[in-house]
């Protein structure tokens, strides 16, 4: 662990110290393969669930979202090469992103890995530092507001969470706050104690798996950052805040009736989530900010499964890692789409169809897969979750989500049209189409569909060992 | 002594609700840095020279000297003086005073026999008294002050819980609170020379 750690930081800044594009990207290669032998090393030597260094565990969880992030993390790479020729960027601009995309992957992957929850806290801090560089790559205004708030927000958000986090270590008898360790003693700790720290953890770390109520930083951060990074932040940084509370949520599966407490705690963030979701996509005008806010629909119902339990629980899981999936490629999509148009403005932006039918098609076909329809692997969490309501007998919550949900349908629906058919508001200066960029970002929607008409064996025995822990 | 040190840390909350000069908010987040290392250094149990010298490192280098500098060379770069016009340094007062209030009413209620109930207590008057200054002022540069007081609530809390993290550990978040005080210092420079403005008001431009 401690080798792998070492070499990855190395090659991250090791652009710094290049002068060409291509030996730029010659070393972000020798990144991603650094990442996959390290996964490999893990899963063929057999080094599943043993703790290396003290601080870090390769459990389930952590093997499944890295594998994940490895994924988006390529497709990222090769998007943004092309993203950031066509912006015309300068050599040092250019080294300089790599090296902070670089930086953030290590620091989520340390987030998944790390079992120790102030360790946890210290990587999602390091992410929140590594990400402000690439929000404000762009630099003009609008980025510079949205790095200052996206640093400021998940600061104060992240020491909110470190309260949390001293309460809960009340409970720890050897003064170690390793997950195991603290998951033995929790059942003892002071009640109130475990209610507040679980609240204060929660909010802090929704800033980073963009649920309420700090959602709105991560909605601006990828507004701001280039389409490819923001693909990168909405799926692998938010699955960091997940793995983080899901390993919280893992330890107040030891605390007795205070669990029962968290769990409506989640239901209740869940629905806002959902809510804000809903009512925003209606009203935003940007595509960025419009996926973002998906996310934030998505991730309610996610925490919404976590708070209902049982195989609600083995969908939220399944659930984040069909949307990694679905979510990057419509980030690349509109990627894409903004090299044509040069905007990301709903009003005025259309025909796509026309323009570039691969793209067209594959937004909206990810549009489909988004909103859950068959053969969408959504459609079987969103299943799972609703059988579970039904089952527990939460009638009122099933009518909420459905009703939430139909606003969300109706709002992404009738934007994704719009792209696809409407008239197009802008004189277009259209730009020549990169359609390689548009079959690229297709893989990762066939895989989502793919998971969606059959889940390999071993990805259901991954997310059942998730959960059997919970 | 004890006692005498967090009476001297609560009078310096209420100044700084009062306190209108961002120097003043400056020199006194750097005597909070001082008052903190003389209660950590009185309830330290035992001489171990590694823990003394981090505690040291902590909050005389740290929390006393770097940030106060770093501070004080933004606002003497961005030529930041006061908070706003109209602000009330009644009003605050009164804010302040209220929020004393309800620390020791939640901590009344809160506080087991496993915890010290005045640090408890002062530690949660800092955490409001930093979310108030972030809510109530409108200058940029008061948000990074009330982060900071936040920040040495946080401190003190440690101290009411009587956690002993792992050296390690505490010189990880040592490390990622001062970069981020590093970078929200650098970030608000470069508002200040782009979009030549310090007060939150000016930063709407993305919105729905």
């Amino acid at each position: 662990m401690l080798s792998y750690i070492i070499l990855s930081v190395l090659l991250a800044v090791a652009p710094l110290a290049v002068r060409t594009e291509r030996a730029t990207h010659y070393i972000a290669t020798l990144f991603l393969l650094v990442q996959i032998t390290a996964v490999a090393a893990i899963l063929q030597l057999g080094l599943v669930d043993r703790t290396v260094l003290y601080i870090f565990r390769t459990d389930t969880l952590a093997i499944v979202f890295h594998i994940l992030m490895i994924a988006v993390l390529g497709f990222s790479m090769l998007h943004s090469s092309s993203y950031l020729k066509a912006e015309g960027v300068s050599i040092r601009s250019y080294k300089a992103y790599y090296t902070l995309l670089m930086l953030l992957a290590i620091a989520i992957s340390c987030v998944y890995y790390s079992s120790n929850v102030a360790m946890t806290w210290v990587f999602l801090e390091a992410t929140t530092i590594c990400s402000a560089g690439i929000i404000y790559h762009r630099e003009f205004e609008q980025t510079l507001e949205a790095t200052w708030k996206y640093i400021f927000v998940c600061s104060t958000g992240i020491a909110m969470a470190y309260l949390g986090i001293l309460l809960l270590s009340t409970v720890a008898t050897e003064g170690t706050l390793d997950y195991e360790a603290l998951r033995s003693v929790i059942a003892e700790g002071n009640p109130l104690y475990l209610k507040v720290a679980f609240l204060f953890i929660v909010v802090g770390y929704s800033c980073k798996m963009e649920i309420f109520p700090l959602y709105t930083v991560g909605v601006d951060a990828n507004y701001a950052a280039p389409a490819p990074a923001s693909a990168f932040i909405s799926t692998a940084l938010v699955n960091a805040g997940f793995v983080s509370i899901m390993r919280i949520y893992t330890l107040y599966s030891a605390a007795g009736e205070v669990f029962e407490w968290a769990r409506h705690v989640l239901i209740l963030i869940g629905i806002l989530s959902l809510a804000v979701g809903a009512m925003f996509l209606r009203r935003t005008n940007n595509y960025k900010r419009f996926l973002s806010y998906s996310t934030v629909e998505n991730m309610g119902i996610v925490a919404i499964g976590m708070g209902i339990g049982g195989i609600a629980l083995w969908a939220a899981v399944f659930h984040v890692v069909a949307h990694t999936l679905v979510k990057s490629s419509m980030f690349f999509q509109v990627g894409v789409m903004r090299h044509v148009y040069n905007s990301y403005s709903i009003n005025r932006i259309g025909n796509y169809m026309n323009i570039n039918r691969v793209g067209a098609l594959g937004f909206i076909i990810g549009t489909l897969v988004l909103l859950a329809f068959p053969p969408s692997p959504l459609f079987i969490s969103e299943i799972c979750i609703f059988s579970e309501i039904v089952s527990v007998g939460s009638w009122w919550l099933l009518v909420v989500m459905l009703v939430l949900m139909c606003v969300v349908l109706y709002a992404i629906w009738s934007r994704t049209l719009r792209l696809g058919y409407h008239a197009n508001q802008d004189e277009l200066h259209l730009s020549a189409v990169n359609r390689r960029l548009s079959y690229s970002a297709l893989i990762l929607l066939v895989v989502a569909i793919v998971l969606g008409l059959w889940q390999p064996e071993i990805l259901k025995s991954a997310i059942d060992s998730i959960v059997t822990v919970g | 002594m004890t006692l005498s040190l967090i009476i001297l840390y609560v009078l310096t909350l209420i100044y700084l609700s009062i306190a209108e000069r961002f120097r003043n908010h400056t020199t006194i987040l750097a005597i909070q840095g001082v008052l903190l290392f003389g209660i950590a250094m009185v309830r330290l149990h035992s001489f171990h020279p590694v823990e003394m010298s981090f505690i040291i490192i902590e909050t005389l280098v740290f929390k006393a000297i770097v940030i106060p500098a770093i501070l004080m060379r933004v606002i003497q770069k961005t030529k930041i003086n006061r908070i706003h016009s109209s602000s009330s340094q009644f009003g605050s007062l009164v804010m302040s005073i209220a929020a004393l209030i309800a620390s020791c009413t939640i901590t009344y209620y809160m506080a087991d026999d496993r915890t010290d109930m005045i640090f408890f207590g002062v530690a949660l008057y800092a955490l409001l008294s930093g979310l108030i200054l972030i809510v109530s002022r409108k200058r940029i540069f008061a948000h990074l002050v009330g982060f900071l007081v936040i920040e040495n609530g946080v401190f003190l809390f440690s101290m009411a819980i009587g956690v002993e993290l792992p050296m390690l550990i505490n010189l990880a978040i040592m490390l990622d609170i001062l970069i981020s005080i590093l970078i929200l210092g650098m970030f608000l420079r470069r508002m200040d020379d782009d979009i030549h403005t310090d007060e939150t008001d000016a930063l709407t431009s993305i919105k729905d």
